[in-house]
């Protein structure tokens, strides 16, 4: 294995040592170590003080994390004074951050998981399941590996890249796929399970879900979804005990 | 699960232990997602009805929150494969009520084991923060591997803790069909709201988002109807 299939392998971990001090910083350092390998022979100095640098703070949406690893590991072979490797670094954390949480988090995976809900909910059984698996997994490994291309490619200059690459686009039009995709979903999925049990089961349901999109508007983020689940499984034994 | 093989509780614990540590730390490969995690753990279970439908359900609960960065999230992997293995060999009508409920609060449970996770990896880096500034990829090597098996043991316990409740839950609840009826409706009905909560939320305000997310709407309300219709 080269050594960028071996970085890419490691960044599949990037997130296993998550903490409040450097977030992901000690994994995207962990996965740096294969590309800076050649420093070591090259200038044992350098690519010491490269090791400390490729493990400092960094957070990003874990999948765009190989565009920050690839500029920043270019950045070192050129040369570039520690300082700005830093800056860097750090500069990148945030618009790696947005555009892929609203690229995967906003819009692939919520896309995908609409669309297999969807066929399950008209029938199909357990193969969109693996269709979701499948197709994420590929988009999520292909987005990987083109960062770490790009990164690796570019340096210092990877913002201007990123720009003028179709990802910010892409994550705008995840996003409306993603909100059309559970939109139709919701639906489909609360009729599937609530069909057996005839139109009054159903329309039970719905008032079940109307009371808590009441409570939710009226408490906000304070009323989570386990927390309401919990609260709406608890009344129902309540009221079912009281009214035996 | 109550008449299961030791060789089918052993692939469900492992399974449990994957999904776990899918969530966060490798391979991240969203084996977490209720939908999955439930699904498969039917399959393993001999029931993949009930596993699909309580992953169904589940994942209506799980769309509330996106799990970015460092907000707290629950940890649905294990409550899933938890809540699948309690309502297998069950009539799913009357069982995934009662597996929401394990879902949710298993769930809950893991997502507070991964803020404990999340403390001990920083006892470890502040610990080693001498060694990190003097360079060496042995210790940054160290650090990460020993969170990652951490996050190995977290999601064995958990995975334990989810087949146990199932057993208890399949072993001692009793309920008449009438409660538990109702507490399916109730869970279908609140997973529908949490979906449609984090929906909206997600899509902000006055944007074109808000409208695509109504005409999905429409649109698998239209197919609902139809679909259903000619049942």
């Amino acid at each position: 294995m080269n050594h960028r299939m071996r970085a890419l392998a490691r960044l599949l971990a990037v997130q296993g040592s998550w903490n409040y001090e450097r977030m992901q910083g000690v994994g995207l350092g962990f996965a740096a170590a294969p590309l800076l390998e050649p420093l070591a022979t090259d200038d044992p100095a350098r690519h010491a003080a490269a090791v400390v640098r490729s493990a400092e703070f960094f957070n990003a949406n874990p999948y765009l994390a190989s565009v920050a690893l690839g500029a920043t590991v270019r950045a070192e072979y050129d040369g570039v004074p520690p300082e700005q490797v830093g800056r860097l670094r750090t500069a990148l954390c945030g618009p790696l951050g947005a555009i892929g949480d609203a690229l995967f988090w906003a819009g692939v995976l919520p896309t995908l998981l609409g669309a297999a809900i969807t066929a399950i909910a008209l029938g199909a059984r357990w193969w969109p399941v693996m269709a979701f698996l499948l197709v994420f997994n590929a988009l999520r490994l292909g987005t990987m590996r083109w960062g770490l291309a790009i990164g690796l490619a570019n340096g210092m200059r990877v913002g201007a890249a990123i720009g003028a690459s179709p990802l910010p686009r892409l994550a705008t039009r995840a996003g409306i796929a993603a909100a059309f995709a559970v939109g139709a979903a919701i639906p489909l999925a609360g009729a599937w399970l609530a069909h057996p049990f005839g139109w009054r089961g159903t329309a039970g349901a719905a008032g079940i879900a109307m009371a808590g999109l009441a409570l939710s508007h009226w408490f906000g983020a304070q009323l989570t979804a386990p927390r309401f689940g919990l609260l709406a499984l608890g009344a129902t034994l309540l009221i079912r005990w009281v009214t035996a | 699960m109550i008449g299961a093989s030791l060789l089918t509780i052993v692939v469900l614990l492992a399974w449990a232990t994957v999904c776990g540590v899918d969530l966060v730390s490798f391979p991240q490969a969203m084996l977490s997602r209720p939908l999955v995690a439930g699904t498969v753990a039917g399959w393993i279970a001999g029931d993949l009805e009930a596993g699909l439908r309580v992953g169904v359900l589940l994942e209506l609960f799980a769309l509330d929150v996106l799990p970015v960065g460092a907000v707290r999230y629950p940890d649905y992997g294990a409550a899933s494969v938890g809540a699948a293995v309690a309502s297998a060999g069950a009539p799913w009508e009357l069982s995934i009520g009662v597996s929401a409920g394990i879902g949710l609060l298993l769930g809950a449970f893991g997502g507070w084991s991964l803020q404990v996770l999340r403390r001990l990896n920083t006892h470890a880096v502040e610990r080693a923060g001498g060694e990190l500034g003097r360079g060496g990829f042995a210790t940054i090597r160290r650090l990460h591997l020993s969170a990652i098996a951490r996050d190995l043991v977290r999601s064995l316990v958990l995975g334990g803790v989810a087949l146990t409740v199932a057993w208890l839950v399949v072993r001692y609840l009793r309920l008449d069909r009438e409660t538990a009826t109702a507490l399916t409706l109730a869970a279908v009905g609140a997973g529908v709201a949490s979906a449609i909560g984090g929906a909206v939320r997600g899509a902000g305000t006055n944007s074109p988002r808000v409208r695509w997310l109504a005409a999905g709407g429409v649109a698998g309300l239209a197919t609902a109807a139809a679909a259903w219709s000619f049942r």
